[in-house]
């Protein structure tokens, strides 16, 4: 009976010893001959190790590929030709924004910051929210020598918490809108008549488009809200006042929302039912005359080669005429909590979106990034015409328009509410009342928000 | 089984003949996508988005853009080097419980395993704080211990050995016994190569879930190193701009493998599956 | 029932034995599944930010928030209204698909069967993605009714809120059946042909047979294949995050993107809430699961 209890132990030993054998073998070649055998009893991912490793070497995790990747290319190169040139940047791709959110929300209840890199790009619209929810994840920049006066106003208000900068800014939000001139001129109008004018003159027009050449003036993606926002951003106005949901006693978004409805009916507006019917079907797809978004969506117009030359931009309607300026999505770079060399992090970050030509030169030949620092957007390359949208220098255009994004009201649930918003205007269009829909997205977010 | 009912064939085709038109049809529904898939490889982001469904001439450009942009190999390395070592783990595993279960069943250990089918309820998104936690805690963050510990064990798989245990013929276990084997010699020597279309289906299954597997992965590899094929396609499928060629090119090397697996080990897994023993 | 008697005799180190087989799997499933959902009930109790959760004032506040939670409500409506069409239809085809290619007299079994499994070998992200082209507004589909005159002109079926859980549905039978399908067929293959043999000299209809002789055969794999869906559906969450993002107007959203979206998607990230949520499922998927059994139940 002895025995046989013992060779039972044995083989569950053996199992072990199995697994173990098998498991190290696994991790020392998943590690790829970096001599990392022991990496899992070492104690540290492979960032911590990184990070300690290198004294001039910084992680930094970062998402898209064709946009605020190559510009972080442009920076760790700008600073290894001109400061450092043992310094390295390991760029740790992420599938979207909401990743590293992810990783932050996840260091933060596992109370172990290790996990991160010395970086992390991250969504402007979030930050408020992960600083006040994880305090201790995010490394403040105060010290750092940058003029901050530099950069638009609107865009800093996201990245300073309590008027302690956290963040560098990369890119620049503002949006414009994009008009097919080719088009436009079949129906008699040029670019200027586009520009200041009211959304109730910009239906009009976009009437006469969609009848004479079948194309719509505007399109979105029903399921975020960019529009609503967009829209009253450029009147000055937030979804919401005093930290609470500024919904249906809003009469600027009310209007606004009839002006959507009124869009829909008119074949003026196309909405898709998500993003990628947004970027592929619609504006691929050749279907539309206009768009109006953050300039980063200028990558994707651009894909369609047979429209070249045909695009010229501008600033947005408005409600009562009157240019309109308005931004929409970006994200800014953050020293974390796991950063070992906080002083390095800070000095490249600061040499190079501080406000190097060199780097977001680079950033926008490469990636289409645009700064939001004012003196880099008057360099050589930020004026030059641009093939694409009929040599109208866009870029410094959108520097200029970027300066007079009046700041809004933001909140933590800002997404959450645009998304209600979204909500509730497809249940408009699908037949429901406009005032009851409302209130049913504010009670929605009011629940969420706990009030 | 029986070759005797040679009699009228044709007409016993010719009865079968909606069972035939039935069956093309399942089958083209079922095979049209991956056309589509591999079409849409060859064309430009904006042929896709056009809905062309016929060849395209950019294959090469979309393999180079692909490559350029994204670490296929090595991705496509970490996609193997994890799944081959979480199907090689939970078979055993597995198989064990499942041996163990049957072959020495008793109302203590029915107990333990309905309790054990409990698990297969709790939703992922439940346990991922906490695992996450663990594995923090435990440094296993980007190795293959992260990767594969939550799924080497899992109720479907201890149920199905258990369940093709059953044709286990007993008479064998008897004999081994007479002649002196002791328990576990008689599970390598008899039982392990006596199931091996159990484990051939078996290993279908987890190598399709361990390979397809993305949200868990997506948590506890944090470094690029670590990437998996699922976690390629994502990124190349977000972003501001989506260039479907490209994607489709990746998500074509995503599939490939799956489908050799599944074809290579197809008629040891239709065996497995019926619980047939050799 | 022989074999039952014999293991009667076997003895208590044979026991011990068994024991040993199981501890690796059982130790496994303890630590990386019951634990953490244990350690997920504690948070259900809690609430605040996953760095600093404090005690619920009251403690079962998360849960009690879930019955007003409208959103909530709708989730759990929509994935039933799911599990309510799916599975039986699902289940049903892949009986009978795997009825018909089990008849000796078919050719070319094995390229239906690989053809019908294939949609198995997808990953989620992908097969997402071919759905949603092939159903957009500008996509295949519609230009074929269109084409046919099925439709007068082209229509959003994933942007309306009927056709777009038709959608879900129809991507989850395309996905799951023939996986389901292999299942049957193994099970139909154990049964010996002399049954049916026996049953046609009986004079029994073809439906007769089935009804009486393959249905109660296959009532263990209908049970397994049964709970599987049922399991699965109740945690649906990459279709209706993948296909139509739970729109439109979040009216196809799913209880595990709900959860999702509390936890990580939307920055609301509220864990214990979450946790409350996932609880629920949980119990339903058991109590589903235990009825199940009981009803197809053979051993006993």
């Amino acid at each position: 009976m002895k025995k046989k209890l013992l060779s039972a132990l044995l083989a569950t030993a053996m199992t072990a010893a199995l697994l173990a054998g098998c498991g190290s073998s696994e991790s020392a070649t998943a590690e790829g001959g970096e001599a990392q055998t022991e990496g899992a009893s070492e104690g540290a991912s492979s960032e911590g190790a990184a990070s300690e490793a290198g004294e001039n070497k910084l992680t930094v995790y970062a998402w898209d590929a064709n946009f605020n990747i190559p510009a972080l290319q442009a920076a760790a190169d700008d600073y290894k030709a001109n400061v450092d040139s043992e310094f390295e940047l390991e760029i740790i791709e992420q599938s979207q924004s909401s990743d590293i959110e992810n990783a932050i929300t996840l260091a933060g209840s596992a109370g172990d910051y290790s996990t991160l890199p010395d970086i992390v790009l991250f969504q402007d619209h979030w930050f408020h929210k992960y600083q006040k929810d994880y305090p201790d994840a995010f490394v403040p920049v105060d010290d750092a020598e940058v003029d901050w006066n530099d950069f638009g106003a609107e865009k800093l208000s996201y990245s300073v918490v309590d008027g302690t900068p956290y963040g560098f800014p990369v890119d620049n939000g503002t949006v414009i809108f994009a008009y097919r001139v080719d088009l436009l001129e079949e129906c008699g109008y040029t670019i200027d008549d586009m520009t200041g004018i009211s959304w109730a003159d910009f239906i009009k027009i976009g009437e006469e488009v969609y009848n004479k050449t079948g194309k719509y003036l505007l399109c979105m993606d029903g399921d975020g809200n960019d529009l609503i926002y967009m829209m009253l951003q450029a009147e000055g106005e937030s979804q919401f006042k005093d930290g609470k949901p500024y919904i249906t006693e809003n009469g600027t978004l009310v209007e606004i929302i009839g002006v959507i409805e009124e869009m829909l009916d008119k074949n003026v507006l196309y909405l898709t039912n998500d993003w990628s019917g947004y970027t592929n079907q619609a504006i691929l797809g050749d279907m539309v005359a206009g768009v109006m978004n953050g300039n980063w969506i200028i990558p994707t117009i651009s894909q369609v080669e047979e429209n070249s030359g045909k695009w010229e931009i501008t600033s947005l309607p408005t409600l009562n005429g009157g240019e309109g300026y308005a931004s929409n999505g970006g994200s800014s770079l953050y020293i974390t909590a796991n950063c070992k060399n906080v002083d390095l992090a800070k000095k490249f970050l600061s040499y190079t979106f501080g406000g190097s030509a060199a780097t977001y030169d680079a950033a926008l030949t490469n990636g289409g990034v645009i700064t939001c620092c004012v003196s880099a957007g008057q360099s050589d390359v930020y004026n030059q015409g641009v093939a694409y949208f009929n040599d109208q220098p866009i870029y410094a255009k959108i520097v200029e328009m970027g300066a007079n994004v009046p700041i809004v009201e933001q909140s933590d649930y800002h997404y959450t509410c645009r998304t209600q918003i979204a909500a509730a205007v497809i249940n408009i269009h699908n037949g429901a009342d406009t005032m009851t829909a409302l209130q049913e997205a504010e009670d929605q977010l009011n629940f969420e928000m706990g009030n | 089984m029986t070759k005797t009912k040679r009699t009228n064939g044709s007409a016993i085709q010719k009865r079968l003949i909606p069972s035939y038109i039935f069956l093309s049809i399942v089958s083209f529904i079922s095979v049209f996508p991956f056309y589509w898939m591999i079409t849409a490889a060859t064309n430009t982001t904006v042929e896709v988005a056009r809905g062309k469904i016929t060849f395209g001439s950019h294959a090469l450009e979309n393999f180079r853009n692909l490559t350029a942009g994204q670490d296929l190999w090595g991705s496509l390395g970490n996609s193997f080097k994890y799944s081959i070592a979480q199907t090689i783990v939970a078979l055993f595993i597995c198989s064990l419980a499942g041996y163990g279960f049957e072959l020495y069943h008793d109302k203590y250990k029915d107990r333990v395993f309905s309790i054990l089918l409990l698990a297969m309820m709790v939703p992922q998104v439940a346990t991922m704080i906490p695992l996450f936690r663990m594995m923090s805690k435990m440094k296993l963050l980007n190795t293959v211990w992260a990767f594969m510990l939550p799924a080497i064990s899992t109720p479907f798989l201890i149920m199905m050995f258990r369940q093709n245990s059953r044709n286990f013929p007993v008479d064998i276990l008897e004999a081994a016994r007479i002649d002196g084997l002791n328990e576990f010699k008689i599970f390598f020597k008899m039982y392990m190569p006596v199931m091996k279309s159990t484990y051939a289906a078996a290993a279908v299954i987890t190598f399709m879930n361990a390979w397809n597997s993305y949200m868990w992965p997506k948590v506890v590899m944090t470094d690029n190193r670590a990437q998996t094929m699922p976690m390629l396609i994502a990124n190349v499928a977000n972003g501001y701009t989506i260039d479907y060629g490209l994607l489709m090119t990746g998500v074509l090397f995503c599939s490939v493998p799956t489908m050799i697996v599944f074809f290579v080990l197809q008629k040891q897994f239709a065996e497995g599956i019926t619980g047939s023993v050799k | 029932m022989n074999r039952k008697k014999k293991e009667m005799n076997i003895t208590a180190k044979q026991q011990a034995a068994g024991w040993a087989f199981l501890t690796p799997a059982t130790l496994l499933l303890v630590i990386m599944s019951f634990y953490p959902i244990i350690q997920a009930f504690i948070m259900a109790l809690k609430t605040g930010s996953s760095a600093n959760m404090q005690w619920c004032e009251p403690i079962t506040y998360n849960f009690t928030r879930m019955f007003s939670d409208k959103l909530f409500m709708r989730s759990v409506v929509n994935t039933f209204l799911y599990l309510l069409i799916e599975v039986p239809i699902m289940l049903v085809l892949a009986i009978l698909l795997a009825q018909l290619l089990n008849n000796k007299d078919l050719k070319f079994k094995g390229f239906f069967r690989t053809c019908v499994f294939l949609p198995c070998a997808t990953s989620l992200v992908s097969y997402a993605l071919i759905f949603k082209s092939l159903f957009a507004t500008e996509g295949l589909i519609n230009s074929i009714l269109v084409k046919v005159g099925i439709l007068s002109e082209n229509f959003n079926f994933l942007g309306t809120t009927y056709t777009a859980k038709a959608i879900i549905i129809i991507a989850l039978i395309w996905r799951w059946t023939g996986y389901n399908m292999v299942f049957f067929l193994a099970g139909l293959q154990n049964i010996e042909y002399s049954v049916y043999e026996a049953a046609k000299i009986d004079g029994a209809s073809g439906w007769k047979t089935f009804w009486h002789i393959t249905v109660p055969l296959l009532k263990p794999t209908i049970v397994m294949t049964m709970i599987m869906s049922i399991n699965g559906t109740l945690q649906l969450f990459d279709e209706s995050v993948n296909l139509t993002k739970g729109g439109p107007a979040n009216s196809t959203i799913t209880m595990s993107h709900y959860i999702y979206n509390s936890s990580f998607g939307e920055g609301t990230t509220n864990f214990g809430y979450a946790a409350a949520m996932s609880f629920f499922i949980f119990i339903l998927v058991a109590v589903l699961a235990f009825i199940n059994m009981k009803v197809g139940d053979t051993r006993d």
